[in-house]
């Protein structure tokens, strides 16, 4: 008796090894088609889709919002003609007489400070816009209201 | 099918949410297009003003007195943009940089209220944006020889109450109306 009976079925085989075959023959591999039932539940891939939809429309939105934000939050170039101004400054720093070091209440008053320079800037442009909008409507209003100059030219004295 | 209704329910929300800021960006004219006379003009001014910027600068408005005016003028009010632009001599502009700002105001939004042509005096026009009986945005395109002057402004705002602010609520009066005359004077 040699082993290639275990390898590659040549030779003589062992009675042991034929028993066992002969015991697990019924559950040896029988190739048979793929049955599938008729009833099959299908899945349904609506939902997913929807919400696949729903987070692409969400990131379009950001996006455009972002966009548009970007836009508006554009720093607000300075207007290089001169203006009277009007308002003034207040005034932001004050003299500080306690010299120990305060971290947190300098970045916060510094903060403040930025933002106060900010919001005054802007209340500054916003009169410049104000202003420029106002004389052209005006503009506007009296060309509209004001008489042709022929109509004047025409005007004849009564009596 | 509650999953499919929420689903359902936030898509219609977002898209709510896109079309009020496409109306947003509607009522904001894009005047980027004339950036560029910057480097011919000898006089400039360029003003962005949004929504935060407005919150901001009406915090500094005093409720007493003709800033009173003033803040409630701005109240509502989104955004105000002004770009001019004063030339030393005439034809610094082209027609087609008009014409970049006049094809947004051409859009179903927009409706003229006046024109003012002249030879003399240039050209003047005031768009009006409304919702439904409330106005909610102006535009001024005002063109001459030597000046370009594009205002915006985004949201509700009283018209009448803003031509009467030149020379008032501390708003001191350019007098370019005066300037003009004296040059057509001579």
């Amino acid at each position: 008796m040699n082993d290639d009976y275990l390898w590659d079925k040549s030779g003589e085989p062992d009675p042991e090894i034929q028993e066992l075959e002969e015991i697990l023959a019924p559950l040896r591999y029988q190739p048979k088609p793929l049955e599938l039932p008729n009833n099959f539940p299908r899945r349904n891939y609506f939902p997913v889709l929807a919400i696949a939809a729903t987070v692409l429309i969400a990131l379009l939105a950001a996006g455009i919002w972002l966009r548009v934000k970007k836009q508006e939050t554009e720093p607000p170039q300075e207007a290089k003609s001169v203006v009277p101004s009007v308002y003034k400054e207040p005034e932001i720093v004050k003299k500080n007489t306690d010299l120990s070091p305060k971290p947190v209440i300098r970045k916060r008053t510094r903060k403040k400070s930025i933002n106060q320079r900010e919001a005054v800037e802007a209340k500054e442009q916003l009169m410049l816009a104000l202003r420029v909008a106002s004389e052209k409507l005006k503009l506007a209003q009296r060309r509209t209201q004001g008489p042709p100059p022929n109509q004047i030219k025409n005007q004849h004295k009564i009596g | 099918m509650k999953t499919l209704n929420m689903t359902l329910l936030a898509a219609v929300l977002l898209l709510t949410a896109v079309l009020v800021a496409g109306q947003t960006q509607d009522q904001r004219l894009q005047l980027s297009s004339l950036d560029h006379l910057a480097a011919k003009a000898i006089e400039t001014v360029d003003v962005n003003i949004d929504g935060r910027l407005m919150r901001m600068a009406s915090k500094l408005l005093s409720d007493e007195g003709d800033e009173k005016e003033v803040k409630s003028l701005i109240a509502g009010i989104k955004g105000i943009y002004v770009k001019r632009f004063e030339f030393e001599s005439d034809g610094q502009y082209t027609s087609a940089d008009i014409e970049g700002i006049r094809s947004q105001l051409r859009g179903p939004s927009w409706t003229r209220l006046m024109n003012f042509t002249s030879k003399k005096d240039g050209n003047l026009e005031v768009y009006l944006l409304m919702n439904g009986e409330q106005v909610g945005g102006l535009a001024v395109l005002s063109a001459d020889d030597r000046e370009l002057t594009v205002v915006n402004i985004v949201g509700p705002v009283d018209i009448d109450k803003l031509a009467k602010l030149e020379g008032q609520f501390g708003v001191p009066e350019l007098g370019i109306e005066s300037k003009k005359e004296k040059k057509n004077d001579k």
